[in-house]
């Protein structure tokens, strides 16, 4: 039947139930070359009605750093600080980048108060918001990876280091491992599940898109036992987007207070690390832990699904200490 | 013959232009006549706007009701800015879209507002309450949609709308001291207000037996962004709501106008994080209206195909969530897979899942590369037998339809009243879409739908937009006809694309605009019309003034009037059904 339905698609690309194709000059030929490639490339279409489980398989990747062309994190060639430094052509080109960058992620190392050329984290994964404008000024220094930039419990964290990002087990972590070793401590460590209260606190409401999707059949996270709730007094985790507005500056704090103990806090996305594109402002306040104690954060613009359950890792691990210290 | 699509799409669109000039100048002299000793002048500007400068403030009112009137125009937006730093004080811009009259054109009725009060005030040796008198007159009596305007005015720039009934805080809350105006150019960006806890919000009051009130928010209880809304209710019934919004407000405007252009259009993409592509859209082309760049025919057909997939996954991702209000969880679960190979298709496309970074100014960043159109054109083929498939399953479940047909019910009447825009407006037999109306990037050459490409569709067309009653039902199936025509708009482009040899995808960019020009961009989002006014700053790389207007601002009145006669359960499916932006509204 699938079979049926693949060769009927295929048909209508070829016999023009399309609009496109008499329009087009010489829209016989890309039509005949769109076939081939179908044939090619079929994978697993029209089995959305089927029986079988649509999740992860087919049109879906497991891996963290999604498809080649992901923009998922900015890595720096350059060896050392010196190698900049030294090199007028090459600072150039990074001083360059320090211009364009529309939030100040990459260090001035010329700029007043950078006396200490030599220090490391010159990098701010917590305020990039991943716009590739720094890859575009300076190709041979900045190079921009589908790997997602990694959550942490630091903010210190956030700058990265010269000489490559980190990547979890050599990057070969999926999204499924990463679920069932979540599954795996949220067991140990609540005995029960684990209870998340999302707030936004201003965000452009990207980041919601894409904690939406972690509830979606393909990411599907409650197989993992995490669990959105209504109110904060039923959650363990409250997840937090948005830069921080001053308008929701109050209800954060008593959603915050509402919140039993032991609870974690993890900021999502550029904005809730850092203020993000939006900053510190007469109506932002720059950041979610400007308002409330952060234990987690989870950096991208907006950080995908993956990188979202990566940061719940870190969460879980974060409530163990908590917990005994209730105790 | 030898004459490709595309030569005669222009020579169509060279022809609509000049049909629009004479239009313009029909129209030109009409007003000009009609209000011959109010105006200052007319003239003509970036294509398709006409200004009119009023001599002073107090004929705005008779002016507005004139366009409405006479024209049947509808208030397309209203624009403050403070042009005290070029000698002119503060100016309104009031823009009208005449649609009745001519197609693709938008009115200004500019007045400036002088402090000559001020002066009077300061003679009599009583200034001690000048921030406070600048005031200009009202039209919300003449039109009705003008009352959030008004009031945005009198929180961002200290301007009293004198003769509106509703002066209350709007954009700052009550916590905000009343003498702080963000948008006057002496504000600077960084300036952290004390709280105060001098203004207390009142909300209308409804009384009577066994009437009570359930406020909601601003932390709602599903995953989605915060804002505060008042019921009153008599048993399950609403009787009223009021909405409260604005708490993602993160001062846009304000941060705009320290900002250089690129990064301005970083920040118009995350005005809405899900319609990233229409908000930097209208932005991109309002300067490029200004420094009339010639946006290269490649680019021009990536953005519109990025639009397209934008409408595409939102309008699906609405669906879904419909189907979750309704409590069929299964039609859910099917249409967020949907949207799910949406979004990784959006990022094989542009690198974002939520297409960030597509626009640039005077073109686009990536290009499509051959195999990713080929894997467009196929994949969305599947999507679109599989969406088509789970539609006819939701369409014979009673329980889905009975809860959607003659739910959250948005009359014409109101409609018209609230100048409602895209989805909101056409569920309620109104017929505007932006890419019809004022045609841009590959619109003039693409059908848009199959009711506008002869006069006997649009006949039939307009016969079945009667029908529509503007219930939830009605929305339901605008975004599933939506759906059907974006895919084949996309597939439409890339075979475009696939035959397209150019590789220019940007214009040559002038190291700096003129300042102080200013045009306005417009775009149709998925959620409707989108409008991004820009003046440009004093060193040409800058803004002076950034006036974004969403179509959820527009059409979150509407909300309040649907649910009236409705139960509580319902509202968050009359809620999703509109689909609005609340960041986009707060700005």
């Amino acid at each position: 039947m699938m079979f049926d339905r693949f060769r009927r698609n295929r048909n209508n690309v070829v016999n023009g139930t399309d609009q496109g194709k008499a329009q087009v000059k010489g829209s016989n030929d890309i039509l005949k070359e769109l076939d081939q490639f179908e044939k090619l490339s079929f994978s697993s279409h029209g089995e959305i009605l089927g029986n079988r489980v649509a999740t992860l398989h087919g049109d879906f990747t497991d891996e963290l750093g999604g498809t080649s062309a992901f923009r998922g994190n900015v890595s720096l060639t350059a060896q050392n600080v010196k190698a900049i430094i030294d090199n007028p052509p090459v600072l150039d080109e990074y001083q360059n980048a320090v211009d364009v960058c529309p939030t100040a992620a990459i260090k001035n190392l010329l700029g007043p108060g950078n006396k200490d050329p030599t220090s490391e984290g010159i990098f701010d994964t917590g305020k990039c918001i991943l716009c590739g404008r720094c890859q575009d000024i300076a190709p041979n220094l900045f190079k921009i990876k589908n790997y997602p930039a990694l959550a942490v419990k630091r903010k210190s964290e956030l700058l990265s280091s010269l000489g490559g990002e980190p990547q979890l087990d050599g990057g070969k972590e999926v999204y499924s491992t990463l679920g069932e070793d979540l599954k795996c401590k949220i067991g140990k460590i609540l005995g029960r599940s684990l209870a998340i209260r999302e707030v936004d606190a201003g965000s452009c409401n990207g980041c919601e898109v894409e904690i939406t999707a972690l509830n979606n059949p393909i990411y599907d996270i409650e197989r993992f036992g995490v669990h959105f709730v209504a109110s904060p007094r039923h959650a363990d985790v409250l997840l937090v987007t948005g830069p921080a507005s001053r308008n929701m500056e109050i209800a954060l704090r008593m959603t915050h207070e509402a919140t039993p103990d032991p609870k974690i806090v993890i900021a999502v996305g550029a904005c809730a690390c850092s203020g993000g594109i939006f900053g510190d402002t007469y109506a932002t306040t720059g950041g979610i832990d400007n308002v409330v104690p952060v234990d987690v954060y989870i950096p991208g613009c907006p950080p995908r699904p993956a990188a979202l359950l990566y940061g719940l890792l870190l969460a879980v691990d974060r409530l163990k200490p908590n917990i005994r210290k209730e105790k | 013959m030898e004459v490709s699509h595309e030569v005669e799409a222009l020579k169509q669109a060279d022809i609509s232009s000049a049909a629009t000039t004479s239009l313009v100048a029909k129209f030109q002299t009409g007003l000009l006549a009609a209000l011959a000793k109010k105006t200052g002048g007319i003239e003509l500007l970036n294509e398709n706007e006409i200004h009119v400068e009023l001599q002073s403030s107090d004929s705005i009112p008779e002016a507005c009701s004139y366009l409405k009137q006479e024209f049947q125009a509808r208030l397309a937006m209203m624009i403050c800015s403070d042009e005290r730093q070029l000698g002119r004080g503060f100016v309104l811009r009031y823009v009208f879209e005449a649609k009745a009259e001519a197609r693709n054109v938008f009115i200004f009725v500019t007045s400036e507002l002088v402090e000559s009060r001020n002066e009077k005030e300061e003679k009599d040796g009583n200034n001690s309450d000048v921030k406070h008198i600048i005031s200009f007159p009202s039209i919300v009596l003449q039109i009705p949609s003008a009352v959030l305007y008004e009031r945005e005015v009198n929180d961002m720039f200290g301007l009293l709308p004198a003769g509106n009934p509703d002066t209350r805080p709007l954009v700052l809350h009550e916590q905000w001291p009343a003498e702080a105006f963000p948008l006057r150019k002496e504000f600077d960006l960084g300036t952290k207000v004390k709280r105060t806890l001098q203004r207390e919000y009142k909300f209308t009051n409804i009384e009577g037996d066994g009437i009570c009130e359930i406020p909601v928010g601003p932390v709602h209880a599903g995953i989605i962004e915060p804002g505060h809304f008042r019921f009153s209710i008599q048993g399950e019934n609403i009787l009223n709501l009021e909405t409260r919004l604005y708490y993602t407000h993160k001062g846009i405007e304000k941060l705009a106008e320290n900002m250089k252009l690129d990064q301005v259009l970083l920040l118009s993409e995350r005005i809405s994080g899900d319609e990233s592509v229409a908000n930097s859209l209208a932005y991109c082309q309002a300067l490029e209206r200004i420094g009339r760049l010639q946006v290269p025919e490649r680019a021009v057909l990536i953005r519109t195909l990025c639009a397209e997939m934008e409408r595409v996954y939102n309008h699906i991702g609405t669906l879904a969530g419909m189907s979750t209000d309704v409590g069929f969880a299964y039609g859910a679960a099917r249409l967020n897979i949907l949207k799910e190979r949406m979004m990784s298709l959006n990022e094989q496309v542009t690198g974002s899942r939520l297409l960030f970074g597509i626009n640039r100014i005077g073109g686009v960043g990536t290009d499509l590369s051959k195999d990713t159109a080929r894997l467009l054109y196929i994949s969305l083929k599947t999507i679109l037998d599989d969406f088509n498939l789970v539609i006819s399953h939701l369409r014979t479940k009673s329980s889905v339809i009975d809860r959607l047909r003659y739910t959250g019910i948005i009359s014409r009447q109101v409609a018209i009243d609230l100048g409602l825009v895209g989805v909101a407006a056409r569920c309620a037999g109104i017929d505007v879409d932006t890419r019809l109306d004022n045609p841009y990037s590959a619109y003039p050459m693409l059908k848009v739908d199959s009711h506008h490409d002869s006069p006997q569709h649009s006949t039939q067309y307009s016969v079945e937009m009667q029908k529509r009653v503007g219930d939830a039902l009605s929305r339901f199936d605008v975004r599933v006809e939506e759906v059907n025509d974006s895919i084949r708009i996309i597939r439409d482009l890339v075979t475009r694309l696939l035959d397209d040899g150019s590789k220019s995808l940007a214009a040559p960019r002038p190291s700096s605009f003129e300042p102080y020009s200013h045009a306005l961009g417009y775009a149709e989002s998925h959620r409707g019309q989108t409008l991004h006014w820009v003046m440009v700053g004093s060193d040409g790389n800058s803004l002076y003034r950034y006036k974004v207007r969403t179509a959820s601002f527009v059409n979150w009145p509407a909300i309040e009037q649907a649910v009236l006669n409705d139960i509580v359960p319902d509202f968050p499916l009359v809620n999703k059904s509109l689909d609005l932006s609340y960041s986009g509204n707060d700005l």
